[in-house]
């Protein structure tokens, strides 16, 4: 009853997560010089080149990354193990990558066959990535961030299924009466089902515990992801019946959303913990840039604008690039911390030594930058490329810091002198 | 029951940290030492409140010896070695290394008081069912 598959276990091999980091600068770059080479076909919806860029940025780097945290958190928050972690983190990666290489190529060079290998590829890895970790997060001890983790597991796998289906299309270039529908459901589960609601499940836990802060309300934390699934599952049915009155659902995710943005503001501003920390300012604007995507998005309900449309779509991925960066600044650092130390290096370094602060604040600065020109492009086409150009750089630097972290680790592994300490040993 | 009064006491110490790194952040020196001095023993003694009663009695009562609890009991053993590297930067006045170290800290004992929170406690309650209480009483008279 009490032991049931239930572990503590400090964390995977740092390799597990790294992994998934380290690929993301390098969809990102391909990201930002789609931005500076193409800004009329990135802004024209539904163009190939659009469509490229759209699946670099949500699989290649934010989903990259989302699915690297997911395998530490699950050591921390899902009480049971991965199996064989190294072995599937690998398969999943690789899988994964290759899926979106011919995904992003099937798009770019226009080859229909292209589309099915990228349909396995990216497919089986997430069905894989799904089956291997959500039975973890059932049968055991049940918390609010749990619920948060299966639904965007779940989530992600719906968006898989559809992404497959729309795939096939792509591949015979023919498109069924549903394929409207189709779309529209697979990127609302995939942005709000797994992006939104992993990020509104972390928060539940960082916020409160890394920031010092009084925590969110409880009705909220049982009910939010609740309350998510619900409009989707109704969106869902009410698309592909074709009822009137879709927005309905939307504008519940909307308020939702907004009650969330408005709390972690207020939770950030008021936290007693009040050292300075890049990873606040990246939550900070992370929450604000979600309040521009969900204004832009109600009034494009309002008016069908297609330029609010655009301003909330790209607002919403700042938004989830700044949660990725802020968290990103904080793990990366504690893990190669983490896993000398743990290793009993003598010679581990302080965090703000593998990362240094001043690197930190000019990708910040970098970010900031960046998005006001990627929101300011859709009225301002000329800006796009100099977005991409901030891209570029943010990408680069992150990409530097990730390499350094991971040359500063494997160099003291090699020359480090180690003081061995194990579990076993604390009596 | 014990999730409530443990992790008020996790939110307690959490406190105390932040006092002392806010005092010291505005330079005030000797305020932040008497600050984390409080965070220390406090900290501490809730490490000392699992071992010595709470992580024995569930022991005893699942027979799970070795498993989460000696997790535990480890990771404690890397956060009081975090603690007192702290300390000694604190009163050797090595500002840096103190904030430098209290960062890694932080993230650790707070990815610990998670996974204590979030399953370890909810199982010892289980375990304990109508005893948590007694047990809850022993924790509070236990001298820090």
């Amino acid at each position: 009853m009490f032991s049931q598959g239930l572990s503590l276990e400090q964390a995977p091999p740092i390799s597990v997560v790294l992994r998934f980091f380290l690929s993301v600068p390098v969809f990102g770059i391909f990201f930002s010089l789609l931005l500076i080479i193409y800004p009329l076909e990135i802004l024209t919806p539904n163009h190939p080149i659009s469509l490229s860029a759209i699946h670099l940025f949500f699989l290649g780097v934010i989903s990259m990354s989302m699915i690297g945290s997911l395998f530490q958190m699950q050591s921390v928050l899902g009480g049971r193990p991965i199996p064989s972690v190294l072995g599937n983190s690998l398969v999943i990666h690789t899988f994964f990558t290759a899926g979106l290489a011919s995904l992003v190529s099937a798009f770019f060079f226009h080859i229909p066959a292209m589309f099915v290998i990228a349909a396995v590829l990216l497919g089986s890895s997430l069905v894989f990535l799904v089956q291997l970790i959500l039975p973890l997060l059932f049968g055991g001890v049940v918390h609010d961030t749990l619920r948060g983790m299966r639904l965007a597991l779940i989530s992600l796998l719906i968006t898989a299924l559809f992404g497959v289906v729309m795939a096939v299309s792509f591949a015979n270039e023919t498109f069924g009466n549903l394929h409207a529908a189709i779309r529209t459901a697979h990127y609302s589960w995939g942005l709000i089902g797994w992006v939104a609601a992993l990020i509104i499940a972390v928060a539940f836990q960082v916020i409160e515990m890394f920031y010092v802060t009084t925590p969110y309300g409880a009705w909220c934390k049982r009910n939010a992801f609740r309350i998510l699934a619900l409009s989707l599952i109704l969106k869902t049915s009410w698309l592909f019946l074709a009822l009137p009155y879709l927005w309905v659902f939307d504008l519940f995710v909307a308020v939702l959303l907004i009650g969330f943005v408005i709390t972690t503001i207020l939770r950030l501003r008021e936290r007693k913990r009040r050292v300075g920390d890049v990873s606040i300012w990246f939550w900070t604007m992370g929450m604000g840039l979600l309040l521009i995507s969900l204004i832009s998005y109600s009034a494009y309900l309002w008016n069908w604008s297609a330029s609010l449309e655009t301003v909330a779509i790209i607002s919403f991925g700042l938004f989830s690039l700044a949660i990725i960066l802020g968290m990103m600044t904080k793990i990366v650092p504690f893990l190669v911390w983490f896993h000398l130390s743990s290793s009993g290096y003598l010679e581990t370094p302080i965090m703000s030594t593998i990362i240094p602060a001043k690197r930190n604040k000019t990708l910040f600065a970098l970010f900031t930058i960046s998005s006001l020109f990627a929101l300011v492009s859709v009225f301002k086409l000329l800006l796009l490329p100099v977005a991409g150009v901030g891209f570029f750089l943010l990408f680069a630097l992150l990409g530097y810091n990730l390499i350094r972290a991971v040359r500063l680790y494997t160099h003291i592994q090699k020359t480090g002198t180690r003081f061995v300490m194990n579990a076993n040993s604390i009596a | 029951m014990i999730l409530e009064f443990m992790r008020d006491d996790h939110r307690t110490c959490d406190h105390l940290y932040t006092d002392a790194e806010n005092a010291l952040a505005a330079k005030n020196t000797e305020e932040a030492k008497r600050l984390f001095g409080e965070f220390y023993r406090a900290t501490n003694h809730h490490f000392d409140m699992e071992e010595r009663e709470l992580f024995i009695t569930f022991e005893k009562r699942t027979g799970m010896v070795g498993g989460p609890t000696q997790m535990m009991r480890f990771e404690h053993q890397q956060l009081r070695t975090q603690l007192e590297a702290m300390l000694k930067a604190l009163n050797e006045n090595k500002f840096d290394d103190f904030f430098g170290i209290g960062e890694s800290m932080m993230i650790m004992l707070q990815q610990h008081n998670m996974k204590e929170e979030q399953m370890l406690y909810p199982m010892i309650d289980r375990a304990l069912d109508g005893d948590a209480q007694l047990m809850v009483q022993t924790l509070k008279e236990m001298v820090s």
